[in-house]
């Protein structure tokens, strides 16, 4: 188990830059996930923590010591791939002790470590299959076999769960929190689900555009997050904004309607403003502001509306069952706890 | 309700999810007696029908098949037990196995027999070390690769008999500058014409072989190469496998398939192959050179004997099919297996 530190880590193809300065510390034992849409350089930055891409300036430290020099397999650490990557030559057995037996391990030392990893993912009667042979959750089950044989310093996730189908998904997403909890080994998660982000993290980073957003626990992503990426890339369905202008005693939205709220001085009035809202803390009551229903979306749990307020879309999520179709008019009111507002920047503005 | 299921009870639990759970299992079974009854009392010429269908639709195919493939190849077989010869008018009479007594006998085909070994194993296994070598090396991204890979390529498009002519002339001291470069590295005593050495003229046609075969090895490897996938040479080298680790715990497996199906076929192809042997040596000096493959050309086009010729070549035919057999096989258990 070890921490790791990324110190102003930037990398570039040519003129082309994928990451700019990225900073992070990762505690011993903690769960990292880095989240962000695709492009937004978290794959590189996992691939370049493993080793598999040069660093173009910047440190990366595993337990203090620099290992931007360090080849792959010097760096003590496993990774668990999208593909899964497992030789499609050896059975499963082989696949799980490969890094076992280049390090000329002892065979009770290897057998042992087979048998323990074998248990803990319920792998034992595919042991000696190919992994031609095993459906998609077993193999990225040896995929992960396969890592923890090694006992490595960290272990690195790039997107593992993203070929496996939904309900697969939900199941292999717990197996690997419940994994964590056992084995409480330093582990970096990259995915676009922000859902599998949310559920698995000990801290979220999240990530766009080659810079990291934001690093906090999943809630405080959620509750405050610190810009409008954030704000719009966690929560699904995503936070509806308003477009306004600062005002002395609130916010001027587009279509002149006053939000009365008790915003910070310091800023100038009728600068450029963000608000938004998430579309479960939009309510539906009696009083309120007029609204048509454009289209709903049952999901089950709840009922997406989309809505249309004097021209401005919404979206809002309730669990009550009231029968709506579009073309209906209902009212609707915003907690005004609950609003965020960002700056003309895009930042969040504390309250 | 229990005692019907064990009437019928793959096909009432197959389907109770969509029957209502009574009743329509009687009139099922009647039906199927009732078709199978109507079946027995087709009239003869409808049933012929039944039964010619399937080879009528295939038909077209099968004729297409028997007369360009097997026809020629039954007529050419059946040179092999006749007397044929151009020269002579009152030949053309069946002579059984004359032939094949006369092979064993022939101390020229035994020769030629050695030679092909020879000139077969040398050319396929250094066609394809090289040809491993290069598809290795393109296999590696680098700036003008596209250009390198089509100059690489090259040669495979190169007709066979230019080529030949091409290395024939290199050979010879007069106009080729070969012989006085190996003369001049010390490697030969005097600028000699390789072709013309009994000793050493197969290396001739073999290096002309190799020059002119390395690309079919480097194509057919390379577009192997690059079908593996990438992250599996991540995950070894993550795993602590070293260059020759990856090669062998990866690349050979995934290559294996393809090599052996290259190597069988540029086997069959190259002792085939008597174009080179030809245009560079005509089989000599004193049969040195000599293949089965241009012992047949010599025999039917030089001697004329048709019927010698077919009994050669069915001799060779028959020792490629069995040598195929001892690839082919292993292979299909080995995949049928994986």
């Amino acid at each position: 188990m070890a921490s790791i530190t990324i110190d102003n880590l930037a990398k570039s193809y040519g003129t082309y830059s994928v990451l700019q300065g990225v900073n992070l510390e990762i505690k011993d034992g903690e769960f990292i996930v880095l989240v962000g849409p695709s492009g937004c350089g978290k794959s590189t930055l996992l691939r370049m923590i493993a080793g598999l891409e040069e660093v173009t300036s910047g440190e990366i430290r595993i337990d203090a010591s620099r290992v931007n020099e360090r080849h792959p397999k010097d760096r003590d650490i496993a990774m668990v791939f999208q593909s899964y990557a497992l030789y499609p030559h050896m059975s499963v057995a082989r696949n799980m002790s490969y890094s076992m037996r280049l390090r000329k391990a002892s065979k009770e030392k290897i057998e042992a470590a087979i048998a323990g990893a074998a248990s803990k993912l319920g792998l034992e009667p595919y042991l000696e299959r190919r992994p031609k042979a095993l459906s998609g959750g077993q193999r990225q089950r040896v995929a992960m076999g396969r890592a923890i044989v090694r006992q490595p310093k960290a272990f690195l996730f790039d997107e593992p769960l993203s070929n496996l189908d939904a309900r697969l998904r939900e199941q292999m997403r717990a197996e690997i929190k419940k994994m964590h909890g056992d084995l409480k080994a330093t582990s970096i998660y990259v995915t676009h689900d922000q859902i599998e982000a949310m559920t698995l993290a000990d801290r979220i980073v999240a990530m766009h555009g080659g810079l990291v957003q934001q690093v906090g626990s999943p809630l405080e992503l959620y509750d405050r997050p610190a810009n409008l990426f954030v704000a719009g890339f966690i929560g699904s369905p995503g936070m509806n904004f308003f477009e306004g202008t600062r005002h002395s005693d609130g916010v001027r939205l587009a279509d002149g309607t006053l939000l009365k709220v008790q915003l910070p001085p310091g800023a100038d009035d009728e600068q450029g403003i963000t608000v938004g809202i998430r579309p479960e803390h939009v309510e539906l009551s009696a009083e309120g502001v007029g609204a048509t229903v454009d289209l709903v979306e049952p999901t089950g749990f709840g009922i997406i509306l989309h809505l249309s307020l004097n021209g401005v879309d919404l979206k809002v999520f309730t669990s009550d069952r009231a029968f709506l179709t579009p073309g209906q008019q209902v009212s609707v009111s915003f907690p005004t706890h609950h609003l965020h507002f960002f700056d003309a920047g895009g930042n969040r503005i504390l309250r | 309700m229990t005692s019907r299921q064990h009437l019928l009870p793959a096909r009432l639990t197959a389907t109770t999810a969509m029957m209502p759970p009574t009743g329509t299992i009687l009139p099922m079974t009647t039906a199927f007696t009732s078709s199978h009854g109507r079946r027995t009392r087709k009239p003869f010429l409808a049933q012929l029908a039944d039964h010619a269908e399937p080879y009528l639709y295939s038909a077209p195919a099968l004729i297409l098949i028997i007369t360009v493939m097997l026809v020629p190849l039954v007529l050419g077989m059946s040179y092999a037990f006749r007397d044929i010869q151009l020269l002579n008018p009152f030949s053309g009479g069946f002579v059984g196995l004359d032939h094949f007594r006369t092979l064993s006998q022939d101390k020229a085909f035994s020769g030629a027999l050695k030679n092909t070994l020879w000139w077969t194993g040398a050319s396929v296994v250094l066609q394809f070390t090289f040809g491993l070598i290069l598809a290795l090396l393109l296999d590696k991204p680098f700036r003008g690769r596209g250009m390198v890979q089509a100059l690489v390529f090259l040669p495979w498009a190169v007709p066979s008999f230019l080529a030949g002519l091409n290395w024939a002339w290199l050979f010879n001291p007069v106009i080729g500058p070969l012989p006085h470069w190996l003369f001049a590295l010390g490697l030969i005593d005097q600028p000699g014409n390789l072709l013309s050495d009994p000793h050493h003229a197969m290396w001739g046609p073999i290096i002309a072989n190799v020059w002119w075969g390395i690309p079919f090895f480097a194509i057919t490897l390379l577009a192997a190469l690059q079908s593996i996938p990438r992250d599996l040479y991540e995950a070894a080298s993550i795993d602590g496998a070293n260059w020759m680790q990856r090669f062998l715990s990866i690349t050979l497996p995934f290559l294996a398939p393809t090599i052996a199906i290259t190597v069988l076929l540029r086997t069959v192809w190259v002792s085939n192959f008597a174009d080179l042997i030809v245009v560079m040596t005509g089989g000599g000096p004193a049969d040195r050179t000599q293949i089965v493959a241009s012992y047949i050309f010599t025999q039917a086009f030089k001697a004329l004997d048709f019927g010698y010729a077919s009994a050669i070549a069915l001799v060779l035919l028959v020792l490629l099919i069995a040598y195929s057999m001892l690839i082919i096989l292993p292979r299909q258990t080995l995949l049928n297996k994986g």
